[in-house]
């Protein structure tokens, strides 16, 4: 159950030796090298609106996983990222507020709509967490449709400017790529940094042991609310970060499906590590296009997908990765 | 007096989606008591059952009764076999358990939408004609409803309070490790109680097919409306499942008259959220130990 978790985080503390610190620094080396280069050789716009929506769906997945890593699960992702949506929308079209301070507002916004929801809802565990992130995401998606006179209902939101920084515009596919990537290793490294910190020791025992964590002295619900904020914080200033790109939204635009998306990516990369939501994405995101030849097939492929992880491989792909570059070296501690 | 014949009609209305709502809830609610799945796919079964109900009612031309007979079976069938292979797994992990479900319910929604296309179906009543009774006038096709629901059930609950089956469901919902003492074997208890519970989804939507439409789509609002009234009644609590189902479809026929249903929607949803504040554990609930 949960308690591979530490089995998994344990072997990013730094106490390894320095040969294995040095294969995955070059390995990180290349693929931001390649993740530079790489869209500079393809003419091919939709390839690199296909990296675009990679890099998004990676700060989605890995936002989720931030909640998840105290120990719940939320069906109302997506809600968060229409809401960030949104308010950026909103703010660029009504105010003529710049969309790169609309996306810092977006995240604000946001952020403190889960700490005061979180500090309500986070009183609530397990299933009931989930049913209930679940209807909140339902209840956001009616109002939305409902207050015509703001979100123009069902009709949505048209002619969203693009992000623009220092007067230049990203309104081109590949400019907006490099946003995207630096936003993505922004997002990374920060969360990278906090499950390393103090802040990520306490999310993984709570995740965990609720009640072990409760009775070592550790405040469960403050941590908890950390959690879902941050999370919920960064899906919105990414939800709104993706607006400016699609510069279209409606209230189809972020739903429930989206939610189980997040979801899929997340179990399917290995939902007790970081990097896994990354993988997922990464794994999942372009796969409808190679289904393309199965028409109508690809949400149902996407299902067994997801079951089949489950079934077959609990810790996500990221296991898979690790068992293959640990081999023979490794004392792995077992569950 | 027109007042009171809309007071009529809404109290009507209520009783059919709330007759709907309990069946819908009482199985999904026994699949939480029992096997601790939160089962997201159980709007999906719904669905299968309004499909099945149409194609036998519509094709076949067969009594409505045999219909909501095979309905209950084959979908009953499946959800054992589903619970047997893919859910029984989990069973250690409620978290995996509740995510197998919504890839099960991706699965099957999008299954019938390339079987049976994404457009809505219109289902023919099953009996016409209009009960009147002083100045009120009553559709027959929603009486049936009301009470089919009613004997539906009437009979699940004598299964399970009368039938040593019925009540070694409720030792293993109660305590499965003393249950497995006592020398039930949960391992048939599990799917068994999975195809019952899927079952009752399976009725719901057969008999709700001619009120509203048959589509792939259908099974998402019912199973909403099933999470808010097991979180009214309590998760696992049966009677709960009744009293909130009948209540929530009062109060949304109720609101709906009086506001429209986006807001009558809002209004149930807000109110499920505020129940839960106050008794996390739902109104008739028991707290988890």
């Amino acid at each position: 159950m949960e308690g591979s978790s530490t089995a998994t985080m344990g072997r990013d503390e730094p106490h390894l030796a320095p040969r294995r610190r040095l294969l995955p620094g070059i390995a990180l080396v290349v693929v931001l090298a390649a993740a530079l280069v790489l869209p500079q050789l393809t003419t091919n716009q939709f390839y690199i609106h296909l990296a675009n929506l990679m890099l998004l769906n990676s700060i989605f997945a890995v936002s989720l996983g931030l909640i998840a890593s105290v120990g719940q699960i939320s069906l109302g992702h997506a809600a968060f990222v229409a809401a960030g949506a949104y308010v950026s929308a909103l703010a660029a079209l009504s105010f003529k507020l710049p969309p790169i301070l609309g996306i810092v507002l977006a995240g604000l916004v946001t952020g403190l709509a889960a700490v005061l929801l979180g500090k309500i809802l986070l009183r609530l565990r397990g299933v009931y967490f989930v049913l209930v992130t679940f209807l909140a995401g339902q209840v956001f998606t009616l109002i939305v449709l409902n207050w015509e006179s703001v979100t123009h209902g069902a009709n949505g939101l048209l002619g969203i400017p693009a992000i623009s920084i220092f007067g230049l515009p990203l309104s081109t596919r590949l400019r907006f790529y490099y946003f995207a990537l630096a936003a993505f290793i922004i997002v990374v490294t920060f969360v990278w940094a906090l499950m390393r910190s103090q802040y990520g020791r306490a999310f993984r025992s709570i995740a965990e042991n609720v009640r072990l964590a409760e009775s070592s002295g550790i405040d469960v619900s403050h941590y908890q609310i950390v959690a879902f904020a941050l999370g919920s914080g960064i899906a919105g200033a990414a939800g709104a970060a993706m607006v400016h790109y699609i510069r279209f939204l409606s209230p189809d635009s972020f739903t429930f499906n989206d939610s189980i998306a997040y979801i899929t990516m997340l179990v399917v990369g290995g939902r007790h590590t970081m990097i896994g939501g990354v993988l997922g994405a990464l794994f999942l995101t372009p796969l409808p296009e190679l289904l393309r030849g199965f028409v109508g097939a690809q949400h149902i492929i996407y299902g067994v997908i997801l079951l089949c992880v489950l079934l077959f491989i609990p810790n996500g792909l990221v296991s898979i990765g690790r068992s293959f570059f640990s081999k023979g070296s490794e004392t792995e501690t077992p569950k | 007096m027109d007042y009171s014949i809309l007071l009529a009609q809404a109290v009507l209305n209520g009783l059919v989606i709330g007759a709907m709502y309990m069946l819908m809830a009482v199985g999904f609610t026994l699949v939480f008591g029992i096997m601790r799945v939160v089962n997201f796919a159980h709007g999906e079964f719904y669905m299968l059952g309004a499909f099945t109900g149409f194609f036998t009612y519509v094709y076949w031309e067969i009594p409505f009764v045999v219909c909501l007979l095979i309905a209950a079976l084959t979908i009953g069938i499946l959800g054992m076999l589903v619970e047997r292979t893919l859910i029984q797994p989990f069973r250690s992990d409620e978290m995996s358990g509740m995510i197998a479900t919504l890839a099960i319910s991706v699965i099957i929604q999008n299954g019938a939408v390339s079987l049976w296309g994404p457009q809505p179906r219109a289902m023919p009543d099953i009996v016409t004609g209009t009960l009147a009774i002083g100045p009120f006038s009553f559709p027959w096709s929603r009486l049936v409803v009301i009470a089919a629901a009613a004997l539906i059930f009437t009979a699940f609950w004598l299964f399970m309070q009368r039938t040593r089956l019925g009540r070694a469901m409720r030792a293993v919902a109660q305590d499965t490790e003393t249950a497995l003492i006592q020398g039930i074997r949960v391992n048939y208890i599990y799917p068994l109680a999975f195809g019952m519970s899927v079952a009752l989804a399976a009725l719901a939507g057969a008999l709700m097919g001619p009120v509203f439409s048959v589509s792939p789509f259908v099974g998402l609002t019912p199973m909403l409306k099933a999470f808010v009234v097991v979180i009214l009644g309590g998760l696992g609590s049966v009677p709960g499942a009744v009293v909130g189902g009948l209540l929530l479809g009062m109060i949304e026929s109720f609101t709906a008259t009086i506001f429209g249903s986006l807001v009558s929607d809002i209004l149930q949803l807000l109110l499920v959220i505020l129940i839960l504040l106050v008794r996390p554990a739902g109104l008739l609930g028991q707290r988890e130990a």
